[in-house]
């Protein structure tokens, strides 16, 4: 639209994977105009827990308690991990910040301390992680005392299985049970899928009848784990209905995605940011980006006639592969809006270790962008390629998020920082 | 002419007339159309009938009977709102005609009657005649003019009977006949001497001498035998001998000022048309034109006279659409009476650019008129159609009738009232028991799989270079679905599947699927796919897909396939 | 603020109340509106040919190009359509040369001047909803009202372009400066099933059904629409219920409840 051409935004994020949402986020909470282009598509993925630093080092798979220990190791053997240069006070607030934020458009989570809490997933392995919505805290408790539980599942719905995890964990968890129900209302169909069945149990008839198909199962068992699709946008009412039909604490187990919970963080965030006034352009992308001294220009498409944008800074978030801010060929990874320079290995052989499964992990994952001290990408040089050009997110080097189990603190603390730039007066010093 | 030869001649044209009446009107009571009046027999018919003529005669109707009468049948209302230029027209000829027909025709049982001392030679009415006529043929003129310039624009114009051509023919020779029959009895010499033999007593030439004079001079007689100059003196005989004998009943010959002109052109045959009796094979053909135009009425375009009117009133009477079912089904068979294939719906008709851009009439109003008439008669559909290439025509009627969006525009400008958003609903109705049916039941009536065989058994040359790059680029495009990774985004949160629980109504396939088989390159699966179908083009999918994936505008290009590949092969026995 | 005004096919014949209004209070905010001799957006054709719908919308825009307005609609489905042939014109070369070169036949153009709008965001942005809240003079309040957005003013959002698609206000905001309550309910960015009433019309009656009970269970009033299909389908008048209805709800077009805020009359729009 014309209004969004004739305006200089304070910044442009580009990308819209949690570490561009927060970007977005924070920069409206300063105050500052923004405008974010890119779907929010890979949010879909999401299990709704906010990992923050789980797993150092990767190649040991040292389970941390508590984050900011880890963050503080880490900071002593990797000092070049993106993490580890953003200083803990501004992790901690930009967490608080950003899950406020969540909780405002109704997507609640428990209180954030100095703990990670160990989960259920729903193979029955057990992840560990840092921001854990309401619904899924009783299964926290459940996993640590491990009493008599019941998990439930629903026939048709394939990408979760309370059996499989109730095997897994036989050994460790004797009293964890499993019961197959018929979702009501869709007993007739092979094949259910679990945002529909969350969408039904917003209405109180399929929510009672559903409570209803459960508690005779219950026994003994103190608590009841259910794959998360308690709700869409109600998960709350949702949840506390359940605990209150069922008695006993209720908790839900973050299924495979795309998933409800994808979903749910995926609208919270739009609602939000939105509501804070950044200009969203979900089905455009950035087809040219230049720099004319203090104004960045983005020339977008997905519109008739395309769009021009001017900002006077911007975000790069535009995350690796699956989200294509980096691509890769047979022979090289480049990143794609600038071909800023992208760190990897020299040779295409060096990319993967020989075991697919080899828990240091591989060189390819620890490539990207690196960036100077205030989260400039570099250019050829070594300087940065723009004076007000942010890269943040999975987009960085020298990290690998999924081994780490770091992805959404990488996410969060980089986007902290990076606006805490862009909100800076501007500076004489800039180098071009 | 004799007076008995005339009289047989007439009985028998309206006897004529009266059976293709019986004929025609009889079809009001004999077509069924749409389902809700499929069980309505004559008898419940008749009855109607009876009730609407006692309504409209003797209930509050008869007020908007009355109205509908003054404004839609006499001052054409709703042709003046619909197009001024063709009502002007259509009142020149009607006025004329009308003009024509009471004053002149009829002049025995009308004319005679309401005015004293009538004489068709007479002023006003000598004027009046040749009025009324040049009025005809200036909006015969007109009509023609409209029809060229409208089949210039239009790229179809509504079909034309060969009846109608014959009927303007017709028209045009009547008129013609009438004013050289006139022109001619000017200038004729033997008429003369008949009428003097008859009012003055005297056929002898000299003896009339004057009289000629005066004739020849005032009233343009061709004698050609006038030779002594025309004197002051004679004249003044000759006026005295026409006050006598004459004046009563001629006005000036120039008050026909159509006939006198012609007759100045055909002064100098007056003698050879003489010798050969112009004046009676003239009112020959002049009377037995007008007795073949009313023995044949029932047939050609001038039934729209009756037929039109009846509609007006009927709609005038029916007060919107509080008719009873008998009602629904005689007007729904009136209106193929009534429609006179004037081609105004089809001007203002919504989908006119479509029905120019897939080359189907059957599109536009006036031929789904007509196709809803073969369809009602069993004209439409032969047997065994669905298997044979005779098919065509009642695929592409269906076509045309389902492609309608039922904007009411038509029905607001027919001239005539009809009321043809009934006629399209129970039409379409009629089809679909036929089995003619939109795309997205006849492509849903069968399963996928059955299609996908079937279009492989079908000629389908698969060429080098994909055809549907053109008409469904992204669906031809691999890169436009390549990138899906199957995560199901697009089946969450796709309305169609989450209400889909019951499998007699519900998909067959999800979005993420239809997905899967363009990647595997199996379009022709998708294509007959319910959920391709069932789309709703709500646009969820689109708006979540993680990677981009036009989803929603690749169903909608599949939907553009499959009516043309499945419509190719819809006629395969194994399919029926 | 001139526009051509396009109504389109449904509303004309079956829903002559929201022309009615929206001419009502267009012309009291001090819009002119122009009519021209459109057809039919082309909506019904994309199910049956791709070049056929995109001519029939164009020929549209070649109307309104030719007199130099921007085409304003209050029906969400016009409007996708438009918009939706505007960015395939835009986006497929080919297409563009034998569209305008079928239009250049009957002598109209297709430059791509031409702007399609819906009348919410028309009435939240071009007139404002600052200027619309100090204009009502006879506020809805207390009036809880459910904003059924439909799926076209909304998605896709690089055509629709009127607000976040995942999160929009745009419709609550307007309905807010009325006086009115909006409610929130689950299911208001749902689909109302009308287009599916030809090809599955059980499905698509579910689809209706469910909205409804959402929007009552939420504590709706009032179901306000901006597209004739979405509210010819609440309204009932489209396919009857063929079970016993759960439950059937007021169902008022926005230029109505706009119009009766701002004090017009009643009988102005077509209630």
């Amino acid at each position: 639209m014309s209004s969004a051409a004739a305006t200089r935004y304070d910044v442009a994020v580009i990308g819209a994977g949690m570490a561009g949402m927060a970007a977005a986020l924070f920069a409206a909470e300063r105050g500052l105009s923004c405008i974010q282009v890119g779907s929010g598509g890979g949010i879909l993925f999401a299990s709704g827990l906010l990992d923050l630093l789980a797993v150092h080092p990767v190649a040991e798979h040292r389970l941390w308690q508590s984050p900011y220990d880890a963050l503080a190791a880490l900071a002593g053997e990797q000092p070049g991990h993106p993490l580890a240069r953003v200083d803990p006070t501004s992790i901690r607030t930009a967490f608080q910040s950003f899950v406020a934020a969540l909780t405002s458009a109704g997507l609640a989570y428990a209180p954030l301390g100095d703990r990670n809490s160990n989960l259920l997933t729903s193979i029955g392995t057990v992840k560990t992680s840092f921001g854990v919505p309401l619904t899924m805290v009783a299964g926290v408790d459940a996993l640590a005392q491990r009493p008599p539980c019941l998990l439930v599942d629903f026939r048709g719905l394939r990408e979760f299985s309370a059996r499989q995890i109730a095997a897994t964990l036989a050994d460790d968890w004797p009293d964890l049970r499993h019961q197959r129900i018929d979702f009501p209302g869709f007993e007739a169909v092979p094949e259910v899928y679990a945002v529909h069945l969350a969408r039904a149990l917003e209405t109180r008839e399929t929510r009672e009848r559903t409570i209803a198909l459960i508690k005779p199962l219950l026994g003994d068992a103190r608590a009841v784990g259910l794959p998360a699709l308690l709700g869409l946008t109600r998960s709350r009412e949702v949840h506390a209905a359940f605990e209150a039909g069922l008695g006993v604490p209720v908790f839900e187990i973050p299924t495979m995605p795309t998933s409800v919970t994808g979903l749910r963080l995926l609208g919270a965030l739009e609602s939000v940011v939105s509501s804070r006034g950044v200009t969203r352009r979900q089905l455009s992308s950035v087809r040219a980006l230049t720099f004319d001294y203090d104004t960045a220009l983005l020339q977008l498409d997905g519109l008739p006639g395309g769009e021009r944008i001017s900002a006077r800074a911007v975000v790069l978030a535009t995350g690796r592969f699956s989200g294509h801010g980096l691509m890769a060929d047979r022979q090289s990874v480049r990143e794609s809006i600038l071909g800023l320079p992208v760190q990897q290995p020299g040779a295409r052989d060096a990319w993967h270790q020989d075991d697919f499964l080899d828990p240091a992990g591989h060189a390819i994952n620890r490539a990207g962008l690196r960036t100077d001290e205030v989260w400039r990408p570099l250019d050829a040089t070594g300087k940065p390629a723009w004076k007000s050009l942010f890269a943040i997110g999975s987009i960085l080097a020298d990290q690998d998020w999924m081994r780490a189990k770091c992805g959404s603190g990488l996410a969060i603390a980089t986007a902290w920082a990076a606006i805490e730039q862009v909100a800076q007066p501007l500076r004489e010093t800039q180098k071009p | 002419m004799s007076n008995t030869l005339f009289r047989a001649a007439l009985d028998t044209s309206l006897l004529l007339c009266a059976l293709g009446l019986l004929w025609r009107m009889s079809t009001w009571y004999r077509l069924r159309i749409g389902p809700d009046v499929r069980d309505l027999t004559l008898v419940p018919r008749l009855r109607a009938l009876l009730r609407g003529f006692a309504a409209a005669l003797f209930t509050r109707r008869a007020f908007h009977v009355g109205v509908a009468l003054f404004l839609d049948v006499l001052l054409q209302r709703r042709l003046y709102r619909s197009d001024k230029s063709r009502w002007l027209t259509h009142l020149l000829i009607f006025v004329g005609f009308m003009g024509l027909l009471l004053m002149h025709a009829l002049a025995a049982v009308v004319a005679l009657k309401m005015f004293t001392g009538y004489e068709s030679t007479r002023n006003p009415y000598l004027f009046l005649r040749n009025l009324f006529g040049s009025m005809v043929v200036v909006g015969l003129a007109f009509f023609l003019i409209g029809l060229r310039r409208r089949r210039r624009h239009t790229l179809h114009a509504p079909m034309r009977r060969p009846m109608d051509a014959a009927f303007v023919v017709l028209l045009g020779f009547v008129l013609a006949t009438g004013f050289l029959l006139e022109a001619d009895k000017i200038v004729s010499p033997q008429v003369f001497y008949r009428m003097a033999k008859e009012f003055n007593g005297s056929a002898d030439p000299a003896e009339l001498k004057p009289l000629r004079a005066f004739w020849a001079s005032e009233f343009g007689v061709a004698f050609d035998d006038l030779t002594a100059p025309i004197t002051p003196d004679l004249l003044r005989q000759g006026r005295a001998m026409h006050e006598a004998d004459c004046e009563t009943c001629h006005a000036g010959a120039a008050s026909a000022f159509v006939s006198y002109p012609v007759s100045r052109v055909l002064a100098p045959l007056a003698r050879v048309l003489d010798a050969g009796q112009a004046p009676t094979w003239l009112l020959y053909l002049h009377v037995f034109a007008c007795f073949i135009g009313l023995a044949t009425l029932p047939f050609t375009r001038f039934y729209h006279v009756l037929a039109a009117p009846i509609s007006l009133l009927v709609n005038g009477a029916a007060l919107g659409r509080s008719l009873s079912g008998a009602g629904r089904a005689v007007r729904r068979a009136l209106a193929l009476d009534a429609c006179v294939g004037c081609g105004i719906c089809d001007a203002h008709c919504s989908v006119a650019p479509l029905a120019r851009h897939l080359d189907n009439r059957y599109l536009l109003p006036s031929h789904k008129l007509i196709a809803t008439g073969e369809l009602t008669r069993g004209r439409l559909l032969q047997p065994g159609h669905l298997t044979t290439g005779a098919g065509d025509a009642a695929w592409r009627a269906a076509e045309g009738a389902f492609g309608c969006t039922d904007c009411g525009r038509c029905t607001s400008v027919c001239p005539v009232g009809l009321d043809l958003d009934d006629l399209w609903q129970s039409g379409r109705a009629d089809l679909a028991r036929a089995g003619l049916t939109a795309p997205a039941q006849w492509v849903q009536a069968r399963p996928a799989l059955a299609w996908a065989e079937s279009l492989q058994r079908d000629f389908w040359p698969r060429s080098f270079f994909d055809p549907d790059a053109r008409d469904a680029p992204l669906s031809a495009n691999r890169s436009s679905f390549s990138r899906c990774v199957q995560c199901q985004a697009c089946t969450n949160v796709c309305p169609v599947v989450a209400y889909s629980t019951d499998p007699a109504y519900g998909v067959d396939l999800t979005p993420q699927k239809v997905m899967n088989l363009l990647r595997l390159g199996m379009r022709d699966l998708a294509m007959g796919s319910r959920m391709v179908w069932s789309c709703a083009t709500c646009y969820q999918c689109q708006e979540h897909c993680p990677q981009g994936i036009r989803v929603a505008d690749i169903m909608a290009e599949l939907r553009t396939l499959a009516v043309q590949r499945l419509g190719a092969v819809r006629s395969h026995k194994e399919l029926s | 603020m001139k526009y051509a005004l396009f109504l389109g096919c449904k509303i004309p014949s079956r829903l002559p109340a929201y022309a009615a209004s929206t001419r009502a209070v267009l012309q009291h905010l001090g819009v002119t509106l122009v009519e021209l001799d459109f057809n039919c957006c082309g909506y019904p054709a994309r199910s049956v040919s791709r070049d056929g719908f995109v001519l029939a919308a164009a020929r549209n825009l070649g109307l309104a190009e030719r007199v130099g307005l921007n085409v304003l609609t209050p029906c969400a489905c016009c409007f996708g359509t438009l918009r939706h042939a505007i960015a395939l014109l835009d986006e497929d070369a080919a297409l563009r040369v034998r569209i305008t070169t079928a239009l250049a036949a009957e002598g109209l153009a297709w430059s791509g001047t031409v702007e399609v709008e819906h009348i919410l965001p028309v009435l939240a942005r071009v007139v404002g909803v600052d200027a619309l809240a100090g204009a009502v003079r006879a506020p809805r309040t207390g009036l809880r009202v459910a904003a059924q957005y439909g799926c076209h003013t909304l998605r896709p959002s690089n055509v629709a372009r009127s607000d976040n698609p995942l999160a929009p206000t745009i419709f609550e905001d307007l309905i807010r400066l009325t006086g009115a309550t909006p409610i929130e309910w689950p299911l208001r960015l749902d689909c109302c099933g009308d287009p599916l009433h030809g090809a599955n019309a059980l499905l698509s009656e579910q689809m209706t059904r469910a909205k409804i009970a959402d929007a009552l269970a939420s504590g709706a009033e009032v179901m306000c629409t901006a597209c004739p299909h979405c509210h010819l389908r609440f309204d009932g008048v489209q396919p009857p219920q063929t079970e016993t209805a759960d439950a059937s709800i007021r169902t008022l077009l926005y230029t109505q409840l706009l119009g009766l805020a701002l004090g017009l009359p009643a009988k102005s729009l077509g209630l």
